[in-house]
C-alpha cells in the first residue's frame, strides 16, 4: 500500500439518504463560502448547509444548472447552458448574463469569481471566458494553445482561481492541470498521462475536476478509478483519497476546499457530499 | 373450329392468370412473413462485448462489426479503445500497444492540427470493416466511465445472411441479439466531424 506525506479521512457526510438535505435526483456542484458554509447544486435547487448538516436555506436554480460558485461577498453564481445567474446571500436573484452566441448557448461547466472578474468555463468552445461585473466579456483563457483551445474529449472543463488571481484549468485530454494569468497568459502546467505512477493521470481524459486550496495545494478529481489527489505547491503528490470513497461509475467528483483546508467532494452518482479532513 | 379455338384460348389464358395470381399471392405471403420476422441486430444496452459474435457467426468473418457513433465520440488523442493503456509507454509517453488485434480501428487528425506534436490533436476513429472481426475489444474498452461509449457492435446487413435461427442469438448469454423490423436498430451513424472535432 502506498504511503503519502498527508492522509485525509472523511469527517462528515452531507445530503445522505434520509437526511433533510438529501438529493433525490441529481448533484451537480459544490462550493464553499467565505464563512465555510457549503453550497450545493442539485435537484434543481441551490442548497446552503448549516454546520450541523441541515439545510439553512434553498432556492430554485435555473433549468439544467451545472455548476456554482460563491464569491467572497457571499453572492452565489450559478452556471447553466448559455447563462450565468447571480443570487444574493438569501437567494434573491441580483443579476445574470448570457454566455455564448444567440442560438448557440455555451456549455457552462464551471464558474468562478475573483474580485470583479467572473470566469466561466465554456466547454463547447473549450475555453475560459472572463467577464467583468457587468457581464461584458473581457478576455479568453486557453486560446493560446497551439490548437486554439483546451483539449476536452469528455466535454468537461473545470476551473478554479487562487487568492493571487492565478487561474487553474483541467486540460483533460492533455492530462494536465494548466495555470494562467487572468489576461490569458499561460503560466505553467503539471501532470501527464500514466497508468502506473499514482501522480500521473490515467485514461483518456483526466483530471476531470479540480480545486485550489488556500495553502496553494491543488486538489484533483479523476474518473476510472474515481479518486482525489492532493498536489503540493511544488506539485509533488501529497495525498490520495482512494476510490473506496466514491462510486466506481463516478465520472465527476465535484470539488471545493474550505478556508481550513478541508476538501469537500460531491459524488453525483451517490448524490452525497463528503468532507475530508487531514488525519 | 374457331369457337373451339377461342374456348381453349380462353381456358388457357384463365388458367395462366389464376396460376400467376396464386404464385404471386404465395410470394406475397412469404414476403410478408419474412418482413414480420425482420432482421437481427445487437442491443447495445445488453451487449457485453464477450467475443461470441466473432466466434459463433456462421460466416467465416462475422457479420458483426464495431461501429463508432461520432456524436458520442470524444475524439480522444489517448483513446482507450485504440491504445492499450496498460502497455508500455513509447518515447512520447503514450501507450505503445493497440487494443484491436487486427488493427481495424483507424484514426486521422481532425480540427486545428498541431504541426509539432501529434499527441496534441483530436482524432476521428473509424472502423475498417473488412478487417474487423467483431471481437468487441474496442467496444469494451470504450465503455463508460473509461470512455464515452461511442463504439458498439452492430450486425451489418450487407454481410448478414439472416439465418432462420441466428447462431449468435442462440449463443448470446445476455440475449443481446434481437429481431427488429427492417432496417432495424441500425443507428444513424453520421460521418464527419462533430462540434468536438
Amino acid at each position: 500500500m502506498e504511503t503519502y506525506p498527508r492522509r485525509y479521512a472523511p469527517v462528515a457526510t452531507l445530503a445522505g439518504r434520509g437526511t433533510a438535505g438529501e438529493f433525490r435526483k441529481s448533484l451537480s456542484g459544490v462550493a464553499v463560502g467565505a464563512d465555510r458554509a457549503i453550497h450545493a447544486l442539485g435537484d434543481g435547487e441551490v442548497r446552503v448547509f448549516d454546520a450541523n448538516g441541515g439545510v439553512a436555506r434553498a432556492w430554485k436554480a435555473p433549468d439544467q444548472a451545472a455548476c456554482l460558485a460563491v464569491a467572497a461577498d457571499g453572492r452565489v453564481f450559478v452556471g447553466a447552458p448559455g447563462r450565468v445567474e447571480i443570487y444574493g446571500v438569501a437567494g434573491n436573484r441580483v443579476g445574470g448574463f448570457a454566455i455564448g452566441k444567440a442560438g448557440q448557448p455555451a456549455d457552462v461547466s464551471a464558474v468562478k469569481v475573483f474580485r470583479d472578474a467572473i470566469l466561466v468555463a465554456d466547454a463547447s468552445a473549450r475555453l475560459v471566458r472572463r467577464y467583468d461585473a457587468n457581464g461584458v466579456e473581457r478576455g479568453l483563457i486557453g486560446s493560446q494553445h497551439k490548437t486554439g483551445s483546451f483539449m476536452l474529449p469528455n466535454r468537461s472543463l473545470d476551473i478554479d482561481v487562487d487568492a493571487a488571481g492565478t487561474v487553474y484549468a483541467s486540460d483533460t485530454g492533455r492530462h494536465q492541470v494548466t495555470t494562467w494569468k487572468l489576461d490569458g497568459t499561460p503560466v505553467a502546467a503539471f501532470g501527464k498521462f500514466g497508468m502506473a505512477r499514482p501522480e500521473d493521470f490515467v485514461g483518456c481524459c483526466n483530471p476531470v475536476n479540480l480545486a485550489v486550496a488556500p495553502d496553494g495545494c491543488v486538489v484533483t478529481g479523476e474518473k476510472v478509478a474515481a479518486r482525489v489527489k492532493v498536489f503540493g505547491p511544488d506539485r509533488a503528490l501529497l495525498a490520495v483519497i482512494g476510490p473506496e470513497h466514491f462510486d466506481p461509475m463516478c465520472i465527476h467528483i465535484h470539488l471545493a476546499v474550505d478556508s481550513s483546508g478541508r476538501i469537500v467532494a460531491g459524488d453525483p452518482v451517490r448524490r452525497t457530499i463528503t468532507i475530508f479532513g487531514r488525519s | 373450329m374457331s369457337d373451339t379455338t377461342t374456348r381453349r384460348k380462353f381456358i388457357d389464358t384463365t388458367c395462366r392468370v389464376v396460376g400467376f395470381a396464386a404464385l404471386g399471392g404465395v410470394g406475397a405471403v412469404l414476403t410478408s412473413r419474412a418482413s414480420a420476422h425482420g432482421v437481427y441486430q445487437v442491443d447495445p444496452l445488453k451487449c457485453t462485448s464477450c467475443d461470441l459474435c466473432r466466434t459463433t457467426c456462421v460466416l467465416s468473418l462475422s457479420a458483426v462489426k464495431a461501429v463508432n457513433e461520432f456524436s458520442k465520440c470524444g475524439y480522444c488523442m489517448l483513446c482507450p479503445a485504440y491504445m492499450d493503456v496498460t502497455s508500455a509507454p513509447n518515447e512520447k509517453g503514450v501507450p505503445s500497444g493497440k487494443v484491436c488485434p487486427q488493427d481495424a480501428l483507424k484514426r486521422r487528425v481532425v480540427g486545428k492540427e498541431d504541426p509539432d506534436d501529434p499527441n496534441n490533436n483530436y482524432y476521428e476513429y473509424t472502423v475498417d470493416e473488412p478487417a474487423c472481426t467483431g471481437c468487441g475489444k474496442c467496444v469494451k474498452a470504450c465503455k463508460p466511465p473509461m470512455g464515452n461509449g461511442s463504439l458498439r457492435l452492430e450486425i451489418r446487413y450487407d454481410r448478414c445472411v439472416t439465418c432462420n435461427e441466428c447462431s449468435i442469438l442462440i449463443a448470446c448469454p445476455e440475449a443481446a441479439i434481437v429481431r427488429v423490423p427492417a432496417p432495424g436498430l441500425s443507428p444513424l451513424v453520421t460521418h464527419g466531424e462533430t462540434a468536438n472535432g
